[in-house]
């Protein structure tokens, strides 16, 4: 545990901004037969130091190509990241070369992926995959970061004599394990986890959660974490992004969403959850489907769904209302009527 | 209310390289019409394997299956045509459970060509149009296939083709797992609607507690191919006898940052199937476990009128007196 703190005293010259990652106005698009999709809408986002972040949406919310942005993996085509910065510690990570970019991922940034069946390399032993991290973004010598990767395995709570075994070896939960080490192997600033509980079943999730907590702040690292599940950003998260068709529609703290959430469609998702502590008789779910992002409505998005609606909900911009220096909405209810 | 279903001693062994994987084993249990049982657990636990059982997509190795007053697991292949009429079963994967290449009208009315149960030309169509409508899905997209329709509507044309019939019974397969919450809870509601309209009775598999709790009226946990609890769904959410339901409601994440849960972090993993020694199946991650845990099997026992649970020491773990 000594390096991470050697480590963390080196990039100490750096800490001038409270943010470690600031976007702004990021749209991404792909390029499509059917036209284009508009996966991510002009959104704004930072993230503090030390700090985590959920972002919750449903399927095709653009969660994931806001994260596959952020490290600059937008497969080009289809996609296209059309305009935006991208902040990383002071540079903008979409003005970086290719190579730079490489130094970058899975050392600065890393990455922690849904379905840890697929996350590994099927013929290449957990422990050489720990190591080749280590060994590829040049910190240490062939057997030190053997030496690392050890250190690594025991970190996640996986005995170090299983270095030498295949992912097919290891159970998902235990996978889920070295794909974190390998996350955490060279102590990035910032770690990006989309839906790293998704595949696991609710007790190992309990396991990998806590374990995740935990580690997060021993290291002192930044999180996005990337989810649908409510109850896991309720438990790990500080603050809380809610995406709708590409757009942020609602953020603050926990609190801010938990407590006092106001955008219709943030009150609809805890409407449609079924509660283990409250008998609930019938859901109050949302009605109809998140739209065709090829073919989004004018103004709101999700007005054709919203139980609010008013006319000027289709025709206007929806302006981003601020209640508090955390806590924003955009949501036409809460504008002035002018 | 009549007993709809009665499942006695079920056993399903699977034979593999290594030895017997014991899938499904010795489980026990009844269902009256026009009840939910909920069937939970974790990957792996013989949930799954159960539903098929019961509707006999596969073959019992042991144990008796009891429907309506008859034995199941010998009929014939005529009979069996004739009794799953009335068994159907909605999937969990709206996305694999329906041919890509059929529209969706001929999916819905594939059952009634098979079992002939319409008229005329006119009928099956207005049969068709009023389960559309039933299962909420716009008669305009009769015509489309599939892949142009969202997870929602897909699963709305699984359980509309489950209906095709008019079933009695129903096991539902992990039918919201692979849905948003937006559009579960839309499935869930209609899942709840068919059953006061048609008296249906349901089968309820998944892994989802919450889920679980708001449909059902009777839960069983699974473990490892085995029942470890069984109770009234309200009554079991009170209070747990076993270590491993204690444990596994713990596990969930709720969405409230005002109760921090107290949890219980289970050791390990799932032990493995194959070849099991004659033993609590849990024994190895439990946190109660004695010497006795290792040796025996646990009976099940009803602990209080209607709750169930197979554990040595339920007695001692939950500090009571007397059973």
């Amino acid at each position: 545990m000594l390096s991470i703190q050697d480590s963390k005293i080196k990039r100490g010259g750096l800490v001038l901004n409270k943010n470690i990652l600031e976007i702004k106005d990021l749209v991404i698009q792909y390029k499509t037969r059917k036209g284009i999709v508009k996966a991510v809408n002009n959104i704004n986002l930072s993230i503090e130091k030390g700090e985590t972040t959920g972002i919750v949406g449903e399927t095709g919310a653009g969660k994931t190509t806001t994260a596959l942005g952020i490290l600059r993996l937008i497969s080009d085509p289809p996609g296209k990241i059309i305009n935006g910065e991208i902040i990383f510690d002071g540079k903008n990570l979409l003005e970086l070369s290719a190579s730079e970019m490489r130094k970058i991922r899975g050392d600065r940034i890393s990455m922690i992926f849904q379905d840890p069946m697929t996350a590994l390399n099927p013929i290449m032993t957990v422990g050489e995959q720990i190591a080749e991290v280590i060994r590829l973004h040049g910190k240490l010598t062939v057997h030190e970061s053997m030496l690392k990767a050890h250190e690594m395995l025991e970190l996640v709570g996986i005995s170090k004599d299983r270095y030498y075994e295949y992912p097919h070896q290891f159970s998902g939960g235990m996978k889920q394990r070295v794909v974190i080490a390998i996350a955490l192997a060279c102590h990035p600033s910032l770690i990006i986890a989309d839906e790293p509980t998704t595949a696991l079943d609710v007790t190992i999730q309990a396991q990998v959660l806590e374990m995740m907590a935990k580690l997060k702040n021993d290291l002192n690292t930044s999180m996005i974490l990337i989810t649908h599940d409510l109850g896991i950003v309720a438990e790990i998260c500080e603050k809380v992004v809610i995406m709708y068709a590409g757009e942020i529609i609602e953020a603050g703290t926990v609190e801010d969403i938990f407590d006092r959430s106001k955008h219709p469609y943030t009150k609809g998702l805890f409407d449609s959850l079924p509660d283990l502590d409250e008998d609930k008789v019938r859901l109050r779910p949302i009605p109809g489907a998140m739209p065709d992002p090829t073919n989004l409505p004018n103004g709101c998005n999700f007005a054709p769904r919203c139980p609010f609606k008013m006319p000027r909900c289709e025709v206007k911009e929806i302006p981003t209302i601020h209640f508090s220096d955390t806590h924003f909405i955009k949501c036409l209810l809460f504008a002035n009527k002018d | 209310m009549s007993l709809l279903l009665k499942v006695n001693n079920l056993k399903k062994y699977f034979k593999t390289p290594k030895g017997m994987l014991h899938a499904v084993d010795d489980v026990s249990f009844s269902l009256e019409e026009g009840q939910t049982l909920g069937i939970v657990g974790e990957s792996g636990c013989g949930k799954s394997t159960l539903g098929r059982l019961i509707l006999r997509l596969i073959e019992n190795t042991e144990g008796e299956i009891i429907y309506n007053n008859r034995e199941i697991t010998k009929l014939n292949k005529k009979e069996l045509k004739l009794l799953r009429k009335q068994m159907q079963m909605i999937f969990q994967d709206p996305y694999s459970s329906i041919n890509p290449r059929m529209r969706v009208k001929d999916i819905i009315g594939e059952p009634m060509i098979i079992y002939k149960t319409f008229k005329n030309k006119i009928d099956y169509t207005n049969k068709i149009k009023k389960l559309m409508d039933i299962v909420g899905l716009a008669s305009r997209i009769a015509d489309s296939y599939p892949h142009e329709l969202d997870g929602g509507r897909r699963q709305r044309i699984g359980v509309a083709r489950a209906l095709a019939l008019n079933p009695r019974f129903i096991i539902c397969d992990e039918p919201v797992s692979a849905l948003d919450v937006s559009i579960q809870a839309q499935i869930l509601n209609l899942l709840q609607d068919l059953q006061a309209e048609m008296d249906l009775t349901y089968i309820f598999i998944t892994h989802n507690l919450s889920v679980v709790k708001h449909i059902s009226d009777n839960i069983c946990v699974m473990y490892l191919g085995k029942i470890v609890e069984m109770s009234n769904s309200k009554e079991l959410f009170l209070q747990q006898f076993h270590p491993y339901t204690k444990a596994l409601l713990s596990a969930i994440p709720r969405p409230t940052i005002h109760k921090k849960a107290d949890r219980i972090i289970l050791k390990g993993e799932l032990t493995s199937p194959i070849n099991p020694i004659q033993a609590c199946r849990f024994a190895p991650r439990c946190l109660y476990a004695k010497k006795l845990c290792f040796n025996e099997v646990p009976k099940m026992v009803e602990v209080i009128p209607g709750h169930f649970s197979a554990c040595h020491y339920v007695k001692e773990i939950n500090k009571m007196s007397s059973i």
